[in-house]
């Protein structure tokens, strides 16, 4: 009889009880709810889909394929391939910190840094993070390492 | 100071249809070039080939907007780079100084503003003499390279 009156209390009070925790929750996380929603350090899941073109593939081959001869730009390391630019650019924008584009441009820029060479600034000296610009559509603009 | 343009003469525009362009692509893919910017003995000239001008030029005209509003620091992001160029408003001067290239260029607020306009002008009256589609693209109409 104990326990059955301690299981019906309990059910009585289970949706203050719920109200309790998700008031913790929202007092304890609340900032980090706050810091998703701004978008500028996680973004939302289905924000992160990033539609590749085969016009922006060109564009960025010609500026930083390893044999472009674009001056001023980051060069992705030899052997880079279309396959596996697509592989950087997805882990990248998954696991990377997006920002509003700067200078007025429309989009935003995702950055995320491999801990491994993936090509070479413009200085000649090894590079081992991803910039990647996508316009408002989410469709890729361009991407280099630096 | 001398702040300058030069076209790509290397530009293929004929893979775009300039009438419709968006916005992105008018300030990543449209009107490449070089841009020139030095005094005395100071170059932070770009002559990288692909620089876009059209977004060049509204960003410097954004920067100068927001310098004359109050001291302190903005930053020109190259779109295909790491490489920056900074403006420092200090005092009736503009501080601009490249993260690709040593030194400084020093100059009179008012002349700073004047040249980003006339370059904005200039770069607007050589584009759409070349490539009058331009003109009746609504998106390019509306970010008023002439004006400001």
């Amino acid at each position: 009889m104990l326990f059955r009156g301690q299981d019906t209390s309990m059910k009585r009070a289970g949706i203050p009880i719920l109200c309790v925790w998700v008031g913790v929750v929202m007092v304890v996380f609340g900032d980090r709810i706050v810091e998703a929603q701004d978008g500028m350090g996680f973004v939302n899941e289905a924000a992160r889909q990033v539609v590749i073109t085969g016009r922006a593939l060109r564009h960025i081959e010609e500026r930083h394929w390893p044999n472009s001869p674009a001056q001023g730009a980051g060069k992705f390391s030899q052997g880079i391939t279309e396959d596996s630019l697509r592989e950087l650019i997805n882990e990248a924008v998954a696991n990377g910190r997006a920002r509003p584009n700067t200078n007025g441009r429309p989009g935003e820029i995702y950055e995320y840094d491999f801990s491994r060479p993936i090509g070479v600034k413009i200085n000649g000296e090894p590079a081992s993070r991803l910039r990647i610009v996508v316009s408002p559509r989410n469709q890729l603009i361009t991407a280099f390492p630096f | 100071m001398h702040l300058d343009y030069r076209l790509s003469e290397e530009w293929d525009e004929d893979t775009m249809d300039l009438s419709t362009v968006a916005e992105a692509d008018l300030r990543y893919y449209v009107a490449p070039g070089d841009i020139i910017l030095r005094a005395d003995q100071t170059d932070l000239s770009a002559i990288w080939g692909w620089i876009p001008l059209i977004d060049f030029a509204l960003a410097l005209r954004e920067i100068a907007e927001a310098l004359a509003v109050a001291e302190g620091n903005e930053t020109f992001e190259f779109t295909e780079s790491e490489a920056t160029l900074n403006f420092e408003r200090q005092g009736l001067e503009v501080v601009i100084s490249g993260s690709y290239a040593p030194g400084e260029v020093i100059v009179p607020f008012p002349v700073f503003r004047e040249q980003v306009r006339n370059l904005a002008r200039r770069l607007d009256a050589e584009l759409l003499a070349k490539h009058p589609e331009l003109g009746s693209n609504p998106v390019y109409q509306a970010l008023k390279l002439s004006c400001g």
